[in-house]
């Protein structure tokens, strides 16, 4: 099988894969960081999501030979002690329920709010309208992007 | 429950170990007989380790737990220790299940009690080594004191002494006055975890040699395989075996491979010849057509108060009106998975499951081996909502690992979990209703068709032989506890079940029931010129207390919720205006299994265009007894009235010609953020007993919304979802 080079959380990393295997299953089956989860496997769900140099993509649409050349950070990666905006923010405002989706949904804000450092509830809801929560946390998701957008003023 | 004697028991080198509810565990000490549900552990190293019997899927349990723990034994948050139980000798004996909005409940009275004995021991520990009163000492911050002497001695200094001492019948428990963190708002324990990826879901688990197997299976209901060539899935890379799998609900060949990518490619490549079986025209249109045909029919008894038939003969004004409910999916979003690891004689799982000790169980019984020699390792789970009560996906992983001798993970698809569940089922309900003269509301008359949930068994012949088989179930619920005084109700149920495999839902038969039935008394206040939070209102005396067999229904506490859900949405004022939209608001409310009573009012509008539907905000009141996490609650509430809201706008699953057609988010569409309402929790102050409100407000929103639809365009909703309508301003 061919081998890859890729760039992940700073890091680079070598993996041996079929060319089709999408980056979500390379992330999560041959590089053990499981953070980043399966959810429909057609882009629609968005629990996938990662930042692919700096922006928001779905994992479960990007095959690892298209993934090469190009920078990925999964929620492990999002900040070096867990302390990034979104996910003090997330924490702050108790947004998780079972969680599973909240890794795409703080990776998509977190990529939202490096391009809008302050989004109105229209632009949320555009970007985050993309992903599905099940236990239907929206409320406090948006709660908690508005907070955190403002945490990076602060401490600015 | 309550009844029984929880006491302690010292294990040398784990310090003071207490089992609640039950004989504690100390190696072969172990007494199946008793059935503890909890476990607290306190280390000479000042450790207090909490087992949760409970599955985490969202709920709150892995905060309320240590909650309760904290404020009951005096420690601090911060000392609390989390582990998962698992299906191991030292909880023989106790059924490791999650359901019925219970864990909270369930666990409050018994795990107090269990904390404030060791507590008590704990003091008495002190008192005797400093020879003062234990009246004199107290506890505090997971130490005993003696503010006289300024005395001071840690629980893990104290915990070997305290297990010697007699172990108390009936210790004090708290002044609920002084608790620190009941009734406080905790956030989740898990909350860094899983913001940083380390949560550990089923589909996370990693198991040293394990494989990924992807299970193609029969799209039939109850098909079957005639054939399979493994040629083309053997060609995928990383694909090692090709099996034949049995178990589980469909039958079907799994692909087994060394990564997750690898199974789905080969399961894909996979040929297989089906055998569509004796399903192969069902359709689910034309099923509820059927069941709407069976309206004809007389059912089994649910409930008969006063005479609905001489009443409805004498009714002044009468009306009657079908709803209708469709097949529903869970789809959570981490699909159905398990990893299990056969060997000779042995087996370990670990599972996303609600129901760990079925599982055990079955597997026992799959590979014919003692249940002991099962071990079932229960991860955090993505969602339940019912679905993981079953463990169809268990006996899969069992049976895979068992062919191929190595530990294997079974990984659903999310098309296999929209396809292959335990599906809501769906209902017709016709409800008549009427007044008299005085224009007094005088009989209800409810008749359901539905499907029998097969998570309770299905009712076999000498169980239906008794024509109040219903009835003593307490079936359906919402039709038999309709909480309305009328002086003339009747209810039964007509039974239409089908090839589709049903099980519990959130809020399991209440959603649909419970849609008819708040809809209907719209109906009635509207056709009676009546407001219908004062119909309600007429029909629900405080002070009433209804007797349903055990269950006794206090109407006075919904009265509370309604007064206080008019409140909060200003039930009394005009609704907004906004040009080229309609504007309503809507009122519902139910009892959740006699212990939580919620009342909503949603406010709607509608505009020009086909299905332009806005559901603005949804407020909430409630009285759940005393709440021990408020941040918990508006959780479940939020998350509950989303649920609710997706099965109203959206969510059916239909067959056409034996198969599942949805198999996505795209076709099986859930409410997403643009279409999230503000949703406010209000409380009605408790001192009761705490009730399970983990469902309690998915059940009302269908009919809230419906009315508030109603009162916009009047356009009476009588069939979910709402779209489906093709409604416009």
């Amino acid at each position: 099988m061919p081998k890859y080079s890729l760039r992940v959380n700073g890091q680079v990393r070598q993996v041996e894969a079929d060319p089709e295997m999408p980056l979500l299953w390379v992330l999560r089956d041959l590089l053990q960081l499981t953070g980043t989860k399966y959810g429909c496997g057609t882009g629609i769900c968005g629990a996938c999501t990662v930042h692919e140099d700096g922006r928001a993509a779905r994992s479960c649409e990007v095959t690892v030979s298209n993934a090469v050349g190009r920078e990925y950070v999964t929620i492990e990666g999002l900040s070096a002690s867990g302390d990034h905006p979104c996910q003090r923010a997330w924490i702050e405002e108790d947004v998780s329920q079972c969680g599973y989706c909240q890794a795409g949904m703080a990776m998509t804000a977190a990529a939202l709010l490096a391009e809008k450092p302050h989004p109105t509830d229209a632009e949320i809801d555009a970007v985050m309208s993309e992903l599905v929560c099940r236990c239907g946390t929206y409320q406090r998701i948006r709660k908690a992007i508005h907070s955190a957008a403002s945490e990076r003023k602060a401490t600015r | 429950m309550t009844s029984r004697r929880a006491f302690l028991k010292s294990v040398a080198r784990a310090g003071l170990v207490l089992a609640i509810d039950g004989k504690a565990f100390c190696g072969a000490d172990t007494n199946a007989d008793f059935a503890p549900n909890a476990y607290i552990q306190i280390g000479p190293d000042n450790s207090i380790r909490l087992w949760v019997t409970r599955t985490e899927m969202g709920q709150g349990v892995r905060t309320t737990l240590p909650m309760m723990l904290a404020d009951e034994l005096e420690v601090d948050w911060s000392q609390i220790q989390l582990e998962q139980a698992a299906t191991v000798p030292r909880f023989k004996g106790i059924r490791l299940r999650t359901s019925g909005s219970g864990s909270t409940v369930g666990t409050y009275n018994t795990l107090r009690k269990a904390a404030a004995t060791a507590r008590v021991m704990l003091i008495g520990a002190a008192a005797e080594k400093w020879g003062v009163e234990p009246a004199t000492c107290r506890a505090q911050s997971g130490a005993v004191i003696h503010p006289a002497s300024g005395r001071k001695a840690s629980y893990g200094q104290l915990a070997d002494a305290a297990s010697r001492r007699p172990v108390p019948e009936n210790p004090p428990l708290k002044d609920p006055k002084d608790f620190r963190y009941i009734g406080k708002p905790m956030k989740r324990t898990d909350g860094s975890a899983i913001l940083t990826g380390k949560a550990i879901y089923g589909l996370d688990m990693r198991v040293p040699g394990m494989l990924y197997g992807v299970v193609k299976r029969c799209p039939y209901l109850k098909g079957s395989v005639i054939s399979f060539d493994r040629t083309k899935a053997m060609r995928v890379n990383g694909v090692r075996y090709v099996v034949p799998i049995e178990s589980g609900l469909a039958t079907g060949v799994a692909v087994v491979a060394d990564n997750t990518w690898a199974a789905m490619k080969g399961a894909k490549a996979l040929e297989v010849q089906w055998n569509p079986g004796p399903n192969r025209n069902f359709d689910s249109d034309r099923f509820l057509r059927e069941m709407e045909d069976a309206l004809s029919e007389s059912g089994y008894f649910v409930r008969g108060d006063g005479d609905a038939g001489k009443a409805a003969a004498l009714a002044e004004r009468k009306l009657d009106a079908v709803y209708e409910f469709p097949f529903q999916v869970h789809a959570p979003l981490e699909a159905m998975n398990c990893i299990a690891d056969v060997r000779a004689g042995s087996c370990e799982i670990w599972v996303p499951t609600q129901a760990p000790t079925t599982a055990q169980e079955a597997t026992a019984k799959q590979l014919g081996i003692p249940v002991d020699a099962v071990k079932v390792n229960i991860t955090l789970t993505g969602g339940g909502f019912g679905r993981r009560l079953f463990v169809d996906y268990v006996p899969e992983a069992v049976g895979i690992s068992k062919a191929i001798g190595k530990p294997v993970q079974v990984v659903w698809t999310r098309s296999d979990d929209m396809r292959f569940g335990f599906f809501q089922p769906p209902s017709i309900v016709r409800i008549a209703g009427g007044f008299d003269h005085a224009g007094k509301p005088l009989f209800w008359n409810q008749r359901s068709v539905g499907c029998d949930l097969s998570m309770f068994g299905f009712p076999d012949e000498k169980a239906l032989a008794d024509p109040r088989h219903y009835f003593n179930d307490g079936s359906p619920w919402g039709s038999f506890d309709n909480p309305y005084n009328f002086p003339n109700l009747q209810a039964d149920f007509v039974r239409r079940n089908s090839a589709v495999p049903t099980g519990p839902w959130r809020a399991v038969e209440y959603p649909a029931q419970v849609f008819a039935r708040e809809s209907f008394i719209d109906e009635m206040a509207h056709a009676a010129g009546r407001d219908p939070l004062e119909l309600r209102l007429e029909l629900l005396q405080p002070g009433d207390v209804l007797k349903l067999g055990d269950a006794k229904i206090d109407r006075g506490r919904l009265i509370n919720a309604l007064k206080l859900v008019a409140e909060k949405s200003n039930w009394h004022q005009a609704p907004f205006t906004m040009p080229g939209r309609l504007w309503g608001r809507g009122l519902a409310c139910n009892i959740y299994s006699d212990d939580c009573f919620m009342a909503q009012v949603a406010e709607v509008s509608v505009g020009k265009a086909e299905g332009d539907i806005r559901v603005h905000r949804i407020v909430c009141a409630l009285d759940c007894g005393r709440v021990i996490n408020p941040l918990g609650l508006g959780g479940q509430t939020e998350s509950g009235v989303t649920w609710g809201l997706t099965a109203t706008l959206h969510g059916r699953i239909d067959f056409r010609n034996g198969t599942a057609v949805q198999e996505n988010y795209g076709d099986y569409e859930v409410i997403r953020m643009h279409e999230a309402p503000v949703i406010e929790t209000h409380i009605v102050p408790s001192e009761l007993p705490p009730g399970g409100f983990g469902e309690t407000a998915v059940p009302p929103v269908a009919p809230a919304v419906a009315s508030a639809i109603f009162a916009a365009t009047g356009k009476r909703i009588r069939r979910l979802p709402i779209t489906s309508e093709k409604l416009r301003a």
